[in-house]
């Protein structure tokens, strides 16, 4: 099986964006923590080809409130997007601020953005806080998936108590035709993840989960020991996405764990391709 | 006496790659006014290595594969495993390259070579390989050259 889409990249090693707009270098380092060299595009789409991946979606974060920060604007990732095919742009908002709907409502509507990415961590509030519902309601009627970090979260100041899957069930319950993906396998609560989803079909789990060892042990342990395989391919093959999180992990490293799983090739084609075309194609 | 320290990159595109930069210390050289001294040849990274061998197709092969061997990326399934793939808070991301840091010790992150009339002085088959263990990346490689001018 080869191609596919990465659901889960941030771009904060992008060094023409970095020359360009020298505070996403402080973003990358105080506010997202990421410690590793700035990298030409070219690197992150040399990393695709070797992991068979053709298009990969690329994620700011917007934590004006929270960290008086932006991960990338929804501007500066347009202009990421311009500079590559590959890429797929989605937006992100401050749900603490009255006019995130509407922020919302132009970056897919103006800019041409394909979904919206909240870090409840990192923004602080708990996705089910109902002050966060309007910015669901828009997303809804605009027919963009949102990618919701979940589980645990590494950066400093981040506390997990706002990644429990749980603290979605609401969200997914009060806006069924809302897609939401939560990210990270929600690692530690997989179990939780995955009563969710098996109960929502509008839940969606990412694989880019790694905490310890390696890419191949991880998601062993946490797709065949936490749960079983079975209820992946069996249960939840229309509701799984490849997401490396990439940079905190290389797109070839997890797309060759995935791939080692022991998942059938038509599990495959649904993880790595077909399930993100459908989320990422509702709206047209 | 010259001192002259350069700093070339290299922008590796596999996951392992051995890249021939023998044309570009040898340039520097040759612009350095250097006659008679010596050029010093490092890696700045510590999952990358330099290397010297013969300049053929077949050992660009051999030689990454070998390293493979001795510290494999990920190591047989119950075997052992590395203590580095850990989070490591200073980078935001866990460590799971601790074979390419291995690699990189046992293939060596340095090299040099002899100036004399103006030349690089090499063995005829000896070629100079940045070599990647963790790619792909952009790099960046050190070339110290250090010697006296001609009279």
């Amino acid at each position: 099986m080869k191609g596919g889409i990465d659901f889960h990249t941030h771009p904060v090693l992008v060094r023409e964006m970095v020359e360009r707009y020298p505070d996403l270098a402080k973003a990358a380092r105080d506010t997202f923590h990421c410690g590793n060299n700035f990298q030409p595009l070219e690197v992150m789409l040399a990393e695709m080809d070797i992991a068979g991946i053709d298009k990969a979606v690329v994620l700011p974060i917007d934590a004006t409130t929270s960290r008086n920060a932006t991960v990338y604007t929804n501007e500066q990732i347009v202009e990421l997007c311009s500079l590559s095919d590959r890429l797929i742009g989605f937006a992100s908002v401050d749900p603490h601020q009255n006019s995130a709907p509407a922020t919302l409502e132009t970056a897919i509507n103006m800019l041409g953005l394909h979904g919206l990415k909240l870090a409840p961590a990192m923004q602080e509030f708990f996705p089910d806080d109902r002050m966060a519902y309007p910015v669901y309601e828009c997303a809804q009627a605009l027919g963009i998936p949102i990618l919701f970090h979940a589980g645990l979260s590494w950066e400093p100041g981040s506390r997990l108590k706002y990644g429990h899957p749980l603290r979605f069930e609401d969200v997914a319950a009060d806006f069924p035709k809302l897609n939401i993906v939560l990210a990270h396998l929600a690692w530690p609560w997989v179990v939780d993840a995955v009563a969710l989803a098996l109960k929502y079909p509008n839940v969606h789990l990412d694989v880019s989960a790694l905490y310890f060892d390696n890419p191949r042990d991880f998601l062993r342990y946490a797709m065949t020991q936490q749960v079983p395989l079975t209820v992946f391919e069996r249960s939840l093959r229309r509701q799984v996405l490849f997401g490396s999180d990439n940079p905190r992990i290389e797109i070839k490293s997890m797309a060759r764990a995935v791939r080692s799983l022991g998942f059938s090739d038509e599990c495959l084609e649904l993880i790595f391709r077909i399930n993100a075309e459908r989320l990422l194609g509702e709206r047209s | 006496m010259i001192i002259q320290l350069h700093r070339i990159e290299v922008i590796s595109r596999k996951d392992m790659e051995m890249i021939d930069i023998t044309p570009e210390v040898d340039r520097l050289v040759e612009q350095s006014r250097v006659a008679q001294g010596m050029v010093f040849v490092m890696t700045a990274h510590t999952t990358s290595g330099i290397v010297v061998t013969e300049g053929v197709e077949c050992l660009e092969r051999d030689i990454p594969a070998h390293l493979e061997r001795l510290a494999p990326k990920d190591p047989p399934e119950g075997s052992y495993g590395y203590y580095h793939n850990r989070l490591l808070d200073f980078d935001g991301r866990l460590g799971y390259n601790a074979a390419d840091h291995l690699k990189s010790v046992i293939g060596g992150i340095n090299t040099f070579f002899p100036i004399e009339l103006g030349k690089v002085v090499r063995g005829g088959r000896q070629r100079v390989y940045f070599v990647e263990y963790d790619g792909p990346l952009a790099r960046t490689v050190f070339i110290q050259i250090i010697g006296a001018e001609a009279a």
